[in-house]
């Protein structure tokens, strides 16, 4: 508890995803994790970001391929792609999500489907009268 | 003396008239604070009164931790079967406590989370994230609103009409709806019969968000559309809660409001109409409950306070 240097770094784990997988998306074809903590500066362990890579690769956003004896990662989607990837993890998880996140529609049941396409199929003339 | 400590518990009956007329018939922006308004002070009274119905029917059972003092036979005497009502009670409280607790736990969980997962972009306004899903929020975050809408749901939507619907998120954001929304839920946790009011408020705020959109890109039929659109892209995913609804939806009503000519501001509507008559007896009487209510938990308090040597 003494350590308070290390409290930033838990806040910051997402932050760090983004940090890792930038790097990569900087890299010239496939990176190693040593390639990345380099690109990264030095405060990073080397098993902090084989474990940043781990996750990135079970979001999906990243792949990997056998290199030699350790791995060469290259990043599947970007920081957008990971965002809506965490995005739709937050909202899938709440189901009742509807009561903070103000949406922009709700869904429809059939009747009302039909009901908004008789609304919106009406030609302007008709409703402008 | 006699039943109407038990009031406040009940009165949120009477304000279902004036949830349904409020949303049907004055400016969505009236009808949010109005019912908003009435949510919480009606819902803050039947939890006051639960409060005292406890303190007041359980201070003397033996192993209680309160003083006997807090239940002066002259306090209980004001409330009719005050040990039931009291044993009641505590369940009721209890469980009111922890929903609440909950729902605001919740709430700070899911804003927390999507603040998160959109911290590795630029920080602009609106957030664009490429997803298939079609979806739009408003997220709220003092300093930092956000805007968040997936490429699936502008690339149905024309230029004119992704402005209707950033237009909407934002109108959202500055008038901090999900203030009142916050409000409402908790109300309708505290009280059960408040929950219609909460239904209402979703929908009025959502109607506030499109009359803001309609004045800020000048045309009523281009926000209806962008409803529209997005909700019949949107629909692979019906809530099961709503199946076999038969009323229309929230999202065709909108439509429909929007297809109509713009409500006025200060709408109220003319006491000499059948509908405008029910409108103000329906206000009316919902401001007379909640008065009553808080009277009714003023009296209890002021009667605990006069029997005890607090």
């Amino acid at each position: 508890m003494t350590d308070h240097r290390r409290r930033p770094r838990r806040r910051g784990q997402g932050e760090l995803e983004v940090q890792v997988l930038s790097a990569l998306r900087e890299a010239e074809g496939p990176a190693t994790a040593g390639w990345v903590q380099d690109r990264l500066g030095g405060d990073l362990a080397y098993t902090t970001v084989i474990t940043i890579l781990t996750r990135l690769l079970a979001k999906g956003a990243v792949t990997r391929e056998r290199a030699g004896r350790s791995f060469a990662w290259t990043p599947a989607s970007d920081e957008a792609g990971l965002a809506a990837r965490k995005m739709r993890k937050v909202l899938d998880g709440e189901p009742d999500r509807e009561a903070v996140l103000a949406s922009f529609v709700t869904a429809l049941s059939p009747d009302d489907e039909r009901l908004l396409r008789e609304l919106l199929g009406q030609p302007e003339t008709e409703r402008e009268d | 003396m006699g039943v109407f400590v038990f009031l406040p518990l009940v009165l949120p009956l009477t304000a279902w008239p004036i949830a349904r007329l409020a949303e049907q018939r004055l400016h969505p922006g009236t009808a949010t604070r109005l019912l908003t308004g009435v949510a919480g002070v009606m819902a803050v009274c039947s939890t006051v009164c639960l409060a005292l119905l406890m303190v007041v029917g359980t201070a003397q059972l033996p192993g209680n931790p309160l003083p006997d003092g807090w239940s002066d036979p002259e306090v209980r005497a004001a409330v009719p079967y005050d040990e039931i009502a009291g044993r009641v009670a505590i369940p009721a409280l209890l469980a009111v406590a922890v929903v609440c607790a909950g729902t605001l736990w919740r709430h700070g969980r899911v804003r927390r989370r999507a603040h998160r997962a959109l911290a590795g972009l630029p920080g602009t306004e609106v957030a664009v994230l490429p997803d298939e899903t079609p979806y739009a929020y408003a997220l709220p975050g003092g300093a930092r609103d956000r805007v968040v809408v997936t490429t699936a749901l502008l690339s149905c939507l024309e230029p004119a009409e992704r402005r209707a619907l950033f237009a909407h998120e934002r109108a959202h954001l500055t008038a901090r709806h999900h203030r009142f929304l916050l409000v409402v839920q908790l109300a309708a946790r505290a009280n059960p019969f408040l929950r219609p009011l909460r239904t209402a408020v979703s929908y009025t705020t959502e109607r506030w968000a499109d009359e803001e959109a309609a004045h800020a890109v000048g045309s009523r039929r281009v926000v209806a559309r962008a409803i529209g659109k997005a909700a019949l892209v949107s629909r692979g995913t019906p809530r099961p809660t709503l199946a076999g609804f038969a009323a229309p939806g929230p999202v065709p009503r909108r439509v429909a409001a929007l297809l109509e000519p713009a409500p006025a501001v200060r709408n109220w509507p003319s006491l000499f109409t059948t509908v405008g008559m029910a409108t103000w007896a329906a206000a009316v009487g919902t401001a007379l409950s909640a008065m009553s209510s808080a009277n009714s938990a003023v009296t209890m308090v002021l009667i605990l306070h006069a029997a005890t040597p607090l």
